[in-house]
């Protein structure tokens, strides 16, 4: 029997709303996060996926973005319906966020310390020494050499690798249950990503958290990942264990995407589009999203939108999933 | 550290550049100056021997570096209208001239930083259209016009403020105002689009995702990254302060370096007008180098 969900995102949308103006981007969107567990979420550039991870927070441009549908609860708490202030308590200490890109994610006029440091204080009422003290120790469990030394550094002083660590540093200093890491590494060079995501994992086993990771790369969700989600145009298109979904795709996109990579594993795995362009948010047809790029398009595929469904051991949402 | 050394050497040469271009143009800027001094009837030789007493036969450089040797021995000379002791004077204008710019100058950051930040804060609000607006009208309308319409309006008609002199603080308001409201105006314009544009960069996420709170995100980080190009540009406004302290000190009737400089040069006052000039030289160049140096020190890419 599968444990409870730590965070069970329920029939999410999230949509952009103004002058005369008003059409969701993310759509009935469902993810649960296991705890201990890694579940990647895929797809194209533009499909929703930042989106989805930042309205977990409430970290949405608010305006034009809203929330306009579905639940996002963590430990049983709706987050879509916190205050601003209890929002705030959630941040960094029960979730905590990963950004892609390191350099410009960092405050460039003070030090890692201070950055750190202010973190610690947000949460724990804790004296200078002490938050300094689990400053440098989040800093080593990034993986950063010496923790001494980049305490004391600015970001400009930092590599990219080094910057991301101290990203990761700072989601770990007050001990969260998640992190959610949103394309992570790719801003690094391979080596650095591979050491990375290394980490991430090492951390997830040894402080039994939970990590929402966001990747275009089916390489890294092969490697790290327990569960995946595969996003289509705002939608999750298929759902389940990271074997079964690569091993049999039921979904033609999925099935595109995996045929799209030579090899899995390897540094061309990352997302290519299949022939064809992905609907705008502002555009989507009545019927499946997918029905324009798709094979086996019947006409039941464009006048009726397909639910997400239970087939076999994954959830697919296709009328005529793959065998 | 290395690159203050620099500034500070460079600001010297400046200064050094500068003075001796105010000098010379004094000298070469034509009228004479025996006229000043000596009667109508006095003979082209007695006009030579004054010249000569005072020195105007030697060559320029001689005559400035004779000078700046005597003003770092405290001696400024005396002026030709009624023969008093510059440094006598110097002292009571200075200072004058000291708070009306200090103020002017607590005014353009003391204001302005604090309404930007409001106007960003509430952006698109009445507020902020009301401080733009306000902020578009004091670059717009010229400093001369703006003290007269002050002086109209609260001292002509509604008599709280005096419109000219010096005395309590109620002296001190116009001119102030009047002196600062275009360096309000543009620090307010900066401010606001400095914090906007702070506001929507990727580092503002990070902190909120870390669960930093606003008003500290706003307060600390934000700012601090705004401050920068409002420092950078510190030196300017002192530029613009001494300036309009020409005209403003006149209009006002406030006894200060600006007042006496104008009336010297209508009195072809040359040793007056030469210590003055020098003296707003100085301070535009030191309110610069302030700026850099201070641009530097604010800058954690510069500092190390
Ligand atoms: N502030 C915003 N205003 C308007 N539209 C937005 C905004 N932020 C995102 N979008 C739109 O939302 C859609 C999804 O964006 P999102 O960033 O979630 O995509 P993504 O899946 O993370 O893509 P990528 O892989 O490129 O990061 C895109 O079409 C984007 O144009
Ligand atoms: S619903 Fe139809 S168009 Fe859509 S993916 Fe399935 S088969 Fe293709
Ligand atoms: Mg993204």
């Amino acid at each position: 029997m599968t444990p409870d969900p730590l965070l069970d995102i329920r029939n999410l949308s999230v949509g952009l709303r103004g002058d005369g103006i008003g059409y969701d981007i993310v759509r009935d969107v469902s993810l649960s996060l296991y705890p201990n567990e890694v579940l990647a979420v895929v797809g194209e550039s533009g499909c929703g996926k930042s989106l989805t991870a930042l309205s977990i927070l409430a970290l949405h441009a608010s305006p034009p973005l809203y929330i306009t549908g579905g639940s996002i609860l963590f430990e049983g708490t709706d987050l879509t319906k916190l205050s601003p202030a209890k929002m705030r308590a959630v941040r960094g200490a029960e979730i905590a966020m990963v950004f892609q890109d390191p350099m410009s994610a960092l405050d460039p006029m003070f030090t890692v310390g201070t950055l750190l440091t202010s973190a610690v204080k947000a949460h724990q009422k804790v004296s200078a020494d002490v938050a300094k003290k689990i400053s440098l120790e989040a800093l080593a469990d990034a993986g950063i050499e010496d923790p001494r030394r980049r305490f004391d550094e600015y970001p400009f002083q930092l590599s990219g690798g080094v910057s991301q660590r101290v990203m990761i540093a700072l989601a770990l200093v007050n001990d969260p249950k998640i992190i959610i890491a949103d394309e992570p590494t790719t801003a690094l060079d391979v080596t650095v990503q591979a050491q990375i995501l290394d980490r991430l994992r090492e951390l997830k086993n040894e402080r039994g958290m939970s990590v929402m990771l966001i990747t275009h790369n089916l390489g890294v969700v092969a490697s790290v990942a327990d569960r995946m989600a595969v996003m289509y145009a705002g939608e999750v298109v298929e759902s389940g264990a990271v074997g079964e979904v690569l091993a049999a795709p039921h979904h033609p996109y999925t099935n595109g995407l995996l045929s799209a990579v030579p090899r899995l594993n390897s540094e061309a795995s990352e997302l290519v589009p299949i022939g064809g362009r992905v609907p705008q948010p502002n555009e989507l047809p009545a019927g499946c999203a997918f029905a324009d790029r798709c094979s086996f398009v019947t006409d039941r595929c464009r006048s009726e939108h397909p639910p997400l469904e239970h087939h076999a051991r994954t959830e697919v949402r296709c009328h005529h999933p793959v065998a | 550290m290395k690159s203050v050394l620099k500034t500070t050497l460079l600001t010297l040469l400046l200064l050094i550049a500068s003075s001796l271009a105010v000098f010379a143009a004094i000298r070469l800027s034509g009228g004479d100056v025996t006229a000043a001094r000596l009667p109508a009837s006095a003979t082209a030789e007695d006009r030579e021997l004054f010249r000569q007493q005072v020195g105007l036969d030697q060559p320029i450089l001689r005559q400035y570096v004779t000078y700046v040797g005597e003003v770092f021995t405290g001696d400024l000379g005396n002026s030709l209208t009624n023969n008093a002791s510059i440094s006598s004077l110097a002292v009571e204008k200075i200072k004058n001239s000291a708070i009306l710019g200090g103020m002017s100058l607590v005014l353009v950051f003391g204001v302005g930083i604090p309404l930007g930040m409001i106007a960003a804060l509430k952006r698109n609000s009445w507020l902020d259209t009301g401080i733009t607006s306000f902020s578009v009208a004091g670059m717009a309308v010229p400093n001369f016009w703006l003290a007269l319409i002050l002086i109209y309006i609260f001292a002509t008609v509604l008599g709280w403020l005096p419109s000219a002199g010096q005395g309590g603080i109620e002296y001190l308001i116009l001119p102030a105002v009047v002196l600062s409201a275009e360096g309000i105006a543009l620090t307010v314009r900066m401010t606001r689009s400095a914090m906007i544009e702070n506001l929507s960069q990727d580092f503002v996420r990070t902190l909120r995702a870390a669960g930093l709170s606003e008003r500290r995100i706003y307060f600390k980080h934000v700012l601090r990254n705004s401050l920068l190009p409002i420092i950078s540009l510190a030196g300017l406004r002192v530029g613009q302060i001494v300036g309009y302290a020409l005209v403003v000190e006149t209009i006002f009737g406030w006894p200060g370096v600006g007042q006496q400089l104008v009336n010297a040069v209508l009195r072809r006052d040359y040793p007056v007008v030469q210590f003055f000039s020098l003296l707003l030289v100085f301070v535009v160049t030191l309110g610069n180098l302030a700026a850099s140096v201070g641009y530097t020190l604010a800058n954690p890419r510069l500092r190390k």
